[in-house]
């Protein structure tokens, strides 16, 4: 279909294959068809834009490798930077693949949630890709951001920022309006999403072991005491 | 999930997505490997020899003495073992954690480990997770078109090339159904091909019966089952670390107290190893869940061409008596497909967490383990002679880098609930 840029993919992916890199990430992008998933992912990865429609065939990725620098929960950055892998998948949002991209939700660290400024329906539609999320994805509340895209067609919007930020905030997630097209908010979106994993992942192993999946972050310190007595030696 | 419903060229293009992803994941599991088997190190050099004497106070992780009133160490949160103050990493006076712990919780972050934890608290059903959907999918839909052609005996002379370069993929037959029945992974065998005649029958026995219906009856299982435990898509794991060091901290010096088994004629006399009994082996395992992990070295002695396998400890094993809550599990060992090959550990007695540190030497030419793989299953033993799976894991033995060092340390493996026939699966 376009050898153009699967040969562009090719050399990407030669300069990018060996293992000097400290964190895997794997983003998943979903959302209708047409609301511009595969543009997003690829002005993303290449900074580019793509006019022409090419309705993705089931599933498909980007893969981009970014610094990336860890900072504190009270904000301030500790300093230390890391290589990050990131693997972006991109889904068909035609219904005829339904089955086979919400099986890939599985294996996603965060998902960029997309639809079309210019399209109400997409935007109505970003309820059911919550409930195909909370169905498929590893977990029951995984790291979301909304991206409402397009930005750039203002004449043909028809979806309202205080709208989309309303849903946004009713699920708790951050809300983005971009331009895949201008390149605007594209890269903020990204790196949201990707900031919520890295302190996600903390969160994940700093929990006590033993304990249930129910996030209560409260650490009991007081747990370190009884151990005193059993004293390996 | 199933493709069925996609034409032909979409499933090609589908695949080849997936192709690529096995690229990114072969990169990703050799990154994990060096990871662990890092921390691996780490933890040996700190561990605590077993020539110490144990009542003597001293720091887990780098052995000096600790006074009984000053520099008297405190207990790690993590491990219980009593660490001086050298030794911690992390704030405050409550906030710490010993070096090992430290980079213990350091690799679960950055091998991925966390977030196979949390998907399987969520898809506990899943049998493997460390495959991932696109994984499996390929696995099911790679073809390898020539199979169907090639008639499964006498092996011919297939020519390696012919085999290996994806390009010929591009003449797979689209997916019908019958197709489907001789899926094998094709990425997962470049590495296993061998010219060797046992070893091209291998790759060419398919099995017709339906998925499914597997494990009850059949005798010989088929490769697409021994990929689904490959070593490709598996790397070890982390899990219980943080109840679980204090044993495994021991067997720094494993060596001093391995019991030296050779394999031997145990086959031939022995009373359940023919292929009939796998499959009641497998009517017994289906009753068990199968969780934890097995730790093996990997060795390749040039000086003796032996192969060095150590036994090192199990952890996070199912209880085989579950009724009872009782375990006593031994492992068992399989160059396959050589069916004389087995050999076996001592059995533990109550114990999830064996461990072994027994080595195995087992004779061949070093050029002869290519398409060999190595396969360890778990079994508790029951009362009667009653033996109950546990988990397996298969190693293919020829892509070891027997030169690099790193890969001969410990390295702890994910226990895979499926179980082959001793021989690769031979039909009788
Ligand atoms: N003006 C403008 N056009 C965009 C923007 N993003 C995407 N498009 C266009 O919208 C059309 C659809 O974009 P795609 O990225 O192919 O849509 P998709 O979400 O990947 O669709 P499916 O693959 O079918 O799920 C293309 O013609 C894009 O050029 C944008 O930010 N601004
Ligand atoms: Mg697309
Ligand atoms: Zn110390
Ligand atoms: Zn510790």
């Amino acid at each position: 279909m376009s050898t153009f840029f699967e040969t562009l993919q090719f050399i990407v992916a030669i300069t990018m294959t060996d293992g000097d890199y400290d964190y895997l990430i794997k983003l998943l992008a979903l959302g209708d068809s047409g609301v511009g998933k595969t543009t997003f992912l690829y002005r993303y990865t290449d900074n580019k834009f793509n006019p022409k429609f090419i309705t993705t065939v089931g599933i498909d990725f980007r893969e981009k490798r970014v610094m990336y620098t860890a900072s504190n929960p009270n904000g301030t950055t500790t300093g230390k930077t890391f290589k990050v892998h990131l693997q972006l998948w991109d889904t068909a949002g035609q219904e005829r693949f339904r089955s086979l991209t919400t099986a890939f939700f599985r294996d996603a660290m965060g998902f960029l949630l997309m639809f079309d400024l210019t399209s109400q329906q997409s935007f109505l539609n970003v309820r059911n890709w919550m409930s195909q999320l909370q169905a498929n994805a590893y977990c029951e509340n995984p790291d979301i951001v909304l991206v409402g895209n397009k930005a750039d067609l203002a004449d043909q919007r028809e979806v309202q920022e205080k709208q989309a930020k309303e849903l946004a905030d009713k699920y708790g997630i951050p809300y983005f309006e971009t331009s895949a097209a201008t390149g605007a908010e594209v890269d903020k979106a990204v790196i949201t999403l990707l900031d919520l994993v890295m302190k996600r992942m903390e969160q994940c192993v700093d929990k006590p072991p033993a304990e249930p999946a129910s996030g209560n972050g409260a650490t009991k310190l007081g747990n370190a005491q009884p151990n005193e007595r059993k004293c390996a030696c | 999930m199933d493709l069925s419903l996609l034409q032909a060229l979409e499933k090609e293009i589908i695949l080849e997505v997936l192709r690529r992803d096995k690229q990114l994941r072969i990169i990703e599991e050799d990154r994990i490997r060096r990871m662990k088997c890092e921390l691996q190190e780490l933890r040996r050099r700190g561990a605590k020899s077993l020539a110490r004497q144990y009542g003597e106070r001293t720091c887990a992780r780098c052995q000096r003495p600790l006074g009984k009133f000053w520099n008297s160490g405190a207990v790690c949160r993590g491990c219980s073992h009593r660490i001086c103050s050298k030794c911690r990493v992390g704030v405050g006076a409550a906030n710490w954690k010993c070096t090992v712990c430290h980079a213990y919780r350091d690799v679960k972050i950055r091998s991925g480990d966390w977030f196979l934890e949390e998907k399987g608290k969520k898809f506990p059903a899943i049998t493997d997770k460390y495959e991932t959907v696109g994984e499996t999918l390929l696995k099911t839909y790679n073809v390898l078109s020539h199979i169907s052609v090639v008639p499964p005996t006498p092996p011919p002379q297939l020519d390696y090339q012919f085999l290996s370069r994806s390009g010929d993929l591009k003449h797979a037959q689209p997916f019908t159904k019958s197709v489907e029945n001789l899926m094998v992974s094709f990425t997962s065998h470049i590495k296993k091909i061998s010219t060797s005649q046992n070893d091209v029958r291998d790759l060419l026995r398919v099995n017709n019966s339906p998925r499914g219906i597997k494990y009850s009856n059949q005798k010989s299982l088929s490769d697409t089952d021994i990929n689904k435990c490959g070593i490709l898509c598996k790397v070890p794991s982390l899990p219980n670390l943080f109840k679980k060091n204090k044993d495994s901290d021991q067997e720094g010096s494993s060596t001093g107290a391995e019991e030296e088994t050779s394999f031997s004629s145990e086959y031939s006399g022995g009373r359940r190893s023919s292929n009939s009994s796998v499959s009641t082996e497998c009517g017994l395992f289906e009753s068990v869940s199968v969780a934890g992990e097995l730790e093996l070295a990997i060795a390749y002695n040039a000086n003796s061409s032996c192969l060095e396998i150590t036994v090192g400890a199990c952890r996070g094993l199912t209880h085989g008596d579950t009724k009872k809550r009782k375990c006593h599990p031994y492992v068992k060992l399989y160059v396959l497909p050589e069916k004389s090959s087995k050999m076996k550990t001592t059995v533990k007695k109550n114990a999830t967490d064996p461990v072994y540190n027994e080595i195995f030497k087992y004779q061949i030419d070093r050029n002869l383990l290519f398409g060999k793989r190595l396969q360890a299953t778990v079994w508790h033993a029951g009362t009667l002679k009653r033996k109950v799976f546990l988990g397996h894991v298969l190693v293919p033995l020829d892509g070891w880098r027997y030169e690099d060092k790193s890969s001969q340390c410990f390295t702890w493996y994910p226990l895979c609930p499926k179980i082959e026939s001793p021989d690769g699966g031979t039909v009788e």
